[in-house]
């Protein structure tokens, strides 16, 4: 995906791949297919990375950290599958958004289970989580933009602290992050 | 000038003004401001149809009422017609939300106005809501572009919330807070354009007051203020 989604032609896939074109049409149907192939497969690695991290830790607190570090692990490990499901999914078609949504939407439940920990969580936005979800995806995609999707997990207590503080409020989310 | 009123559309978005029918004498530079506006605003109605994939430049000039040639003599294509388009909606709205924060002495009631405006705005313009924020997106790596840079140009705002704070709220704020909180209003904006809801756009105000004020002011006063 470095040259964009608009710009790959299945040409530039399989000469990538290493393999002739109709293998690539056995396999796929179109680019789109295939680009909707990679987004699916990388969003269900990821989320396994993240439901994997954060089931190992205790309590909700240290399972956002987990959680939201093991996602930044995963952009920083594979940023181009990275860049394929978080920059170019939103360009590349109706499908792609759709998913990527999705895939946004899974981070909500996880974030959500806060307000049972927070002494106002009843008062807490209705909107609250997908606008918490919204900006820090947000960050990331600039940080891909800009080309440093290696150096992502730097941002992991900046992130804690926008999820966390809503919750259990400026004090409690620095102690969080202070461990980080 | 080949404009027949005739041929006009019913309805023009408000904002882009109509030339009045017959033969009006008007300054050739405002007959040609007119129709590049209205060649936007077409483009705004089709893609609002079709979706910028779909969208051609016919549906542009048919929206539009103007000729194919009166096209080409504003626009290479359809991508230059939606940068033109892309810019309009993008100063629009950065003229409405200027206006409303200066409006306001206090800091929070400026952000509010801000946001209050910005909602007005895209959901008194659902064609231009959706060209700008959800259509910009799958029109090609030159706007992508300029939408990144256009969400930036919000980021001072809240960057202003940070004058005079106490030193334990600015050591809390990091680099990436504006970003954070402008792409996740902006997150939820979009998603709810997506998902047809742009007239109720104005009920998100609360939400959103209380989530930008939030970090600089505390919890409990950005539901204050979000709520009065």
């Amino acid at each position: 995906m470095a040259r964009g989604y608009r710009a790959v032609t299945v040409a530039d896939i399989v000469r990538r791949a290493g393999i002739a074109r109709n293998t690539f049409y056995d396999n796929f149907s179109s680019k789109e297919d295939c680009f909707l192939a990679t987004q699916d497969y990388a969003v269900e690695e990821s989320l396994a990375r993240v439901v994997e991290a954060a089931a190992e830790a205790d309590g909700w607190e240290a399972c956002t950290v987990a959680g939201l570090g093991a996602f930044l692990k995963y952009v920083s490990d594979e940023p181009a599958l990275a860049r394929t499901c978080i920059v170019e999914a939103l360009s590349a078609g109706e499908a792609a958004q759709e998913r990527y949504e999705q895939s946004l939407q899974a981070f909500v439940p996880l974030l959500r289970k806060g307000r049972e920990f927070s002494d106002h969580g009843d008062d807490l936005p209705d909107t609250l989580e997908e606008t918490i979800v919204g900006g820090i995806f947000w960050v990331i995609y600039q940080r891909i933009v800009l080309g440093e999707a290696e150096r992502i997990e730097s941002l992991l207590p900046d992130l804690v602290d926008f999820a966390l503080t809503p919750y259990i409020g400026a004090e409690s989310a620095q102690r969080a992050t202070a461990r980080l | 000038m080949t404009f027949d009123p005739a041929d006009a559309p019913a309805e023009y978005p408000p904002e882009l003004s109509r030339l009045p029918p017959g033969r009006h004498g008007l300054p050739r530079d405002f007959v040609v401001h007119n129709q590049r506006e209205r060649l936007i605003a077409g483009l705004a109605e089709a893609v609002a149809e079709k979706g910028y994939g779909g969208t051609t430049i016919a549906d542009i000039t048919r929206h539009a009422a103007v000729s194919r040639r009166t096209f080409y003599e504003h626009f290479d294509g359809k991508d230059e017609c939606f940068v033109a388009a892309f810019d309009t909606v993008t100063e629009q709205l950065r003229e409405r939300v200027e206006e409303a924060y200066q409006a306001e002495d206090d800091w929070a009631d400026g952000i509010r106005a801000g946001i209050a405006a910005m909602l007005a705005f895209l959901s008194s313009e659902p064609n231009l809501a959706r060209l700008g924020i959800v259509e910009a997106l799958v029109a090609g790596p030159v706007v992508v572009e300029r939408y990144d840079a256009a969400v930036q140009t919000f980021l001072p705002y809240l960057e202003a919330g940070r004058d005079g704070r106490p030193k334990k709220v600015l050591d809390r704020l990091s680099d990436s807070t504006e970003e954070a909180l402008v792409g996740g209003m902006v997150s939820l904006i979009s998603r709810r354009i997506v998902a047809g809801q742009t007239d109720e756009l104005e009920s998100l105000l609360p939400d959103l007051v209380e989530f930008t004020l939030a970090p600089y002011v505390g919890n409990d006063e950005a539901a204050r203020i979000a709520r009065a």
